[in-house]
């Protein structure tokens, strides 16, 4: 098992690498040039060339992407002021640490991400399991068809209209705020629930059909028939050997859906107004914020290989054939 | 937007002569008026320009007005879609951070308005009044109040305005004005002169003095009669060296106003809270009633119009001080319900179509183009006249000396006509006329508004091909001086209320450049040596006047924009809060009347 981590790790090392040189390509392929949005109105030509130097743009391409990377290990000596390790760069726009904004942010990240994966887990499995105990019952066809509807809806859609209904008009919940655990925790809670629950719809729904279609497809494999030959209890069958036949497909899903959480939830954190790595995220390609965008496509996709690797792990506890493979 | 983010300081001026009526809803106007366009107008969409005097000593004296009804205490929110990009008073520009800033930076000189009648004032802010010129205007002469205080205690002097100044200079002081720093030394490329006080150097007496503790003296190499107006930019203001932690100041300025930064994460929320040695006997511009104001950012639009209307708990506090409310939600805001807390009013930005002149050089052509070109279609698809009215002139109803002026019939005939546009064509020669017109893809409205111009366009005989250009690269892309457009919208404010910050920088031929705000490309000889002439005469009021009269000239002979809409600020505001006025030379709600009820 270590080795296969070692080995997954420095694969996903390399693939950041990667990602870190083509994010810092594309930039520069666009013909936008950032200096002109700290270059105030009456720009002239030697601003422009104060604030290339000002922002380090003034060097080879390769060679800031190297600084850049450097950077993250060994902090630098920036033209607009110091930047300690782990350095992600200054902020084109306010020379604020890049670090300092994601730690600032990360906290609504994964309050949104815990919250929400936890009920579109335990909703949609629960519900497909339900359908699946109870194929054909009403429960299913209702299931199925609210399934369909969570799948077909959109986040920027049922936002607005849930914090007009249950904030605005019913009072019932909170509309969305960002969370401050240590001072606030009981508005920190209240303030995430509709967020969740929001963000969970158009997961759950998906989650929903693939178990109940997964734990139909192992309900009619030979080894649930052996078992139930047997004399085993039709919840023990159901429960013991369907659910984990069923268990490596969705663990995979919600490995990356995971993965895909904890970078940012744009459109969620946009709708409630939430400053996540989402928000961040936005503001850092409008506003051509390259060490911003770097910091959070890194976040995002280190996430993303992490939640990959523990997949993969959890792959391999499952079934002693992939640790061999 | 550029407009919205790099153009800001804008001043709204109107001197004596604007007998313009209008309404603003929140302040009790209504009905229907004449509007600076001239044409007709709705209640809902109707703006108010208030003119802006400049004071006198006694009118510099603080405190500020009173608010009938005012209390001190609670706190005050603001919403705001985007972050705020600068704390530091060098390098506020944008319209956002020059008002955020007044509730914790002082300035020379800065605008007084009456909460009650709306009435602007330009008075003396540290300073005792407007200041005084001599040497024909090269030489200004300022002298502080008594009383004047940092957050610390400690005593602001002449000194640190001075180093202030000497800042503005510094290489990471990009983003700001350079009015001064260029008026100082003769050059644009300033920085060759000097190069800031970092290294202990210090400008020389010859160019800004300080004869004693409360006296500063500006040198400038050329006369400018506008300087007071200069001296109420976010810059103009003292630094304590002792303070100055270089690039840092940005996201933590040390305060002479009456609020501390608190509280400070960027793109997230700033907190205000009260500044102890700030002295209101000193101010006759600031209120300061909440004892703390809780500055949202980074709140997305639909949702901060929503919370504005539905001012659901705390939001019945909240205003959005620059914000304008989404597009899609202002005819909604236009019902009775919301008239007691809705402000409509001018912002000192006109929005205009550059015509490329590098590329369209005959004139007749440009002509017909404007004839053709749809502008109230333009304002329908852009979200209707609560966003901004229809406009003709290259300078906005705000600006001092302006006149409704319409060459072209445009407001006569708002739908464009084709009729004359194709008869120019004609007599110029040119058939099957193809434009090329780039637009910034950011939304729906620019793309409806290609398919308007695409349509109208073609009844008068001119096939427009319509390119989408990303937004974060819509600037740079047409501001290169031989782009391959021949058509594209830009917008520009005054950044006082004089022309001298419209004209000169949108239509000097001598400065077309990459990135220049000449984006037409206009290099007409005649509008260059008459900028030249007019920038020299020292009466404001005929400067002004002189200044229209020449942008009614580049309209008719060169052609070179299609001004079509002076924007507004259009928003409601929750019903906790009492005493909003309107700052009409920042085009933004003015926080410093503001009170929570």
């Amino acid at each position: 098992m270590l080795r296969f981590l070692t080995r997954r790790v420095l694969g996903a090392a390399v693939i950041l690498v990667l990602i870190s040189l083509v994010t810092y390509l594309l930039f520069f392929a666009l013909p936008s040039d950032p200096a002109l949005l700290s270059c105030g109105k009456n720009c002239t030509p030697s601003n422009i060339a104060q604030i290339h130097k000002n922002l380090g743009l003034d060097k080879p391409i390769i060679v800031q992407w190297w600084d850049y990377l450097i950077g993250i290990f060994g902090g630098r000596h920036l033209p607009l002021g110091n930047c300690p390790a782990p350095c992600f760069g200054l902020s084109f726009n306010n020379q604020t640490p890049v670090w300092a904004l994601l730690k600032d942010r990360y906290p609504t990240t994964l309050s949104l991400a815990i919250g929400g994966s936890f009920i579109f887990l335990v909703v949609g499995v629960g519900l497909g399991l339900v359908s699946a105990w109870k194929q054909g019952s009403v429960f299913d066809r209702a299931a199925s068809s609210v399934s369909l509807l969570g799948q077909s809806v959109q986040i920027y859609f049922i936002g607005p209209l849930a914090i007009y209904l249950l904030s605005y008009k019913l009072g019932w919940l909170n509309r969305g705020q960002d969370p401050s655990w240590g001072a606030h925790p009981g508005s920190s809670l209240t303030g995430l629930v509709l967020p969740c629950l929001v963000m969970s719809v158009i997961f759950w729904s998906n989650y929903s059909r693939q178990t109940r279609s997964l734990m139909v497809e192992q309900l009619s494999e030979e080894h649930v028939r052996t078992a139930r030959a047997k004399g085993m209890g039709s919840r023990y069958v159901f429960l013991r050997y369907a659910l984990r036949g069923a268990m490596g497909p969705i663990i995979t899903i919600f490995g990356i859906d995971l993965g895909s959480v904890f970078g940012g939830a744009i459109i969620t954190e946009a709708t409630f107004g939430l400053h996540g790595l989402g928000n961040l995220a936005v503001s850092a390609v409008t506003q051509q914020d390259l060490p911003l965008e770097m910091g959070v496509m890194l976040i995002g996709a280190t996430s993303i290989v992490i939640f990959n690797i523990i997949v993969d792990a959890c792959y391999a506890l499952i079934d002693p054939r992939i640790r061999l493979a | 937007m550029k407009k919205r983010r790099a153009y800001s300081a804008a001043a709204v001026l109107s001197v004596g002569a604007l007998a313009l009526s209008a309404c603003s809803s929140g302040n009790g106007g209504g009905g229907g008026s004449s509007n600076p366009s001239g044409g007709s107008t709705t209640a809902a969409s109707t703006a108010k320009v208030q003119t802006i005097t400049v004071g006198t000593a006694a009118d510099s004296v603080g405190p500020a007005p009173a608010v009938a009804g005012a209390k001190k205490g609670g706190t005050a929110i603001d919403l705001e879609p985007a972050g705020i990009n600068h704390l530091d008073p060098a390098e506020a520009y944008v319209n956002q951070e020059q008002v955020i800033g007044q509730l914790f930076s002082r300035q020379l000189t800065n605008y007084k308005i009456d909460p009650t009648t709306g009435k602007t004032t330009l008075v003396g802010d540290l300073a005792t009044d407007t200041g005084t010129s001599s040497d024909g205007g090269k030489t200004w002469t300022f002298h502080l109040k008594d009383g004047l205080k940092w957050q610390d205690g400690t005593a602001i002097t002449s000194d640190q305005v001075k180093y202030g100044i000497e800042r503005l200079f510094s290489s990471f002081e990009t983003a700001g004005p350079q009015y001064l720093q260029q008026w100082l030394t003769g050059q644009s490329d300033f920085r060759k002169v000097y190069g800031g006080p970092q290294g202990g150097k210090s400008l020389p007496d010859s160019v800004l003095a300080t004869p004693d503790d409360k006296t500063i003296v500006f040198h400038f190499k050329t006369p400018h009669a506008d300087a007071p107006y200069a001296m109420a930019l976010s810059g103009s203001g003292p630094i304590l060296k002792a303070k100055d932690t270089g690039p840092k100041y940005d996201t933590a300025p040390f305060s002479d106003g009456p609020y501390v930064v608190s509280s400070y994460k960027p793109g997230k929320a700033l907190e205000l809270t009260r500044n102890k040695y700030w002295d209101a006997k000193t101010d006759p511009i600031r209120g300061a009633f909440p004892d703390k104001w809780d500055i949202q950012l980074g709140v997305e639009q639909p949702g901060l119009t929503q919370r504005l209307e539905q001012q659901s708990g705390s939001d019945k506090d909240a205003v959005s001080l620059v914000q304008s409310a989404d597009p899609t939600q202002m005819s909604v805001l236009a019902a009775s319900q919301y008239k007691s807390r809705l402000e409509s009013n001018y912002q000192p930005f006109v929005d205009v179509f550059n015509i490329n002149v590098s590329r369209i050089k005959n004139v007749k052509v440009r002509q017909a183009i404007i004839y053709a070109f749809p502008m109230q279609q333009v304002q329908t698809a852009l979200g209707g006249p609560q966003q901004g009215e229809l406009g003709t002139n290259l300078i906005g109803p705000t600006v001092s000396g302006f006149k409704p002026s319409d060459p072209y019939g445009k407001l006569t005939k708002p739908l464009g006509d084709p009729e004359k546009a194709k008869e120019l064509l004609k007599e110029a020669g040119v058939k099957n006329l193809h434009l090329s017109f780039a637009y910034s893809n950011s939304g729906q409205r620019w793309a409806n508004v290609a398919t308007t111009l695409k349509n109208s366009f073609a009844k008068a005989g001119i096939t427009l091909d319509a390119k989408a250009i990303d937004p974060t690269a819509y600037y740079t892309l047409i501001g290169k001086t031989n782009n391959p457009y021949d058509l594209y919208r830009t917008g520009w404010g005054s950044d006082w209320p004089n022309a001298s910050t419209v004209i000169p920088p949108t239509q000097d031929g001598r400065l077309v450049a990459d990135d220049d705000p000449n984006y037409s490309h206009l290099n007409d000889p005649k509008v260059n040596s008459e900028i030249d002439r007019i920038s020299k005469i020292t009466d404001l009021t005929q400067q002004a006047a002189e200044w229209q009269t020449l942008a009614e000239t580049i309209m008719k002979t060169d052609a070179p924009e299609i001004p079509y809409l002076y924007d507004k600020y259009y928003n409601v505001y929750g019903d906790g809060l009492g005493g909003i006025s309107y700052n009409s030379a920042y085009g933004t709600i003015n926080p410093n009347t503001i009170y929570v009820k």
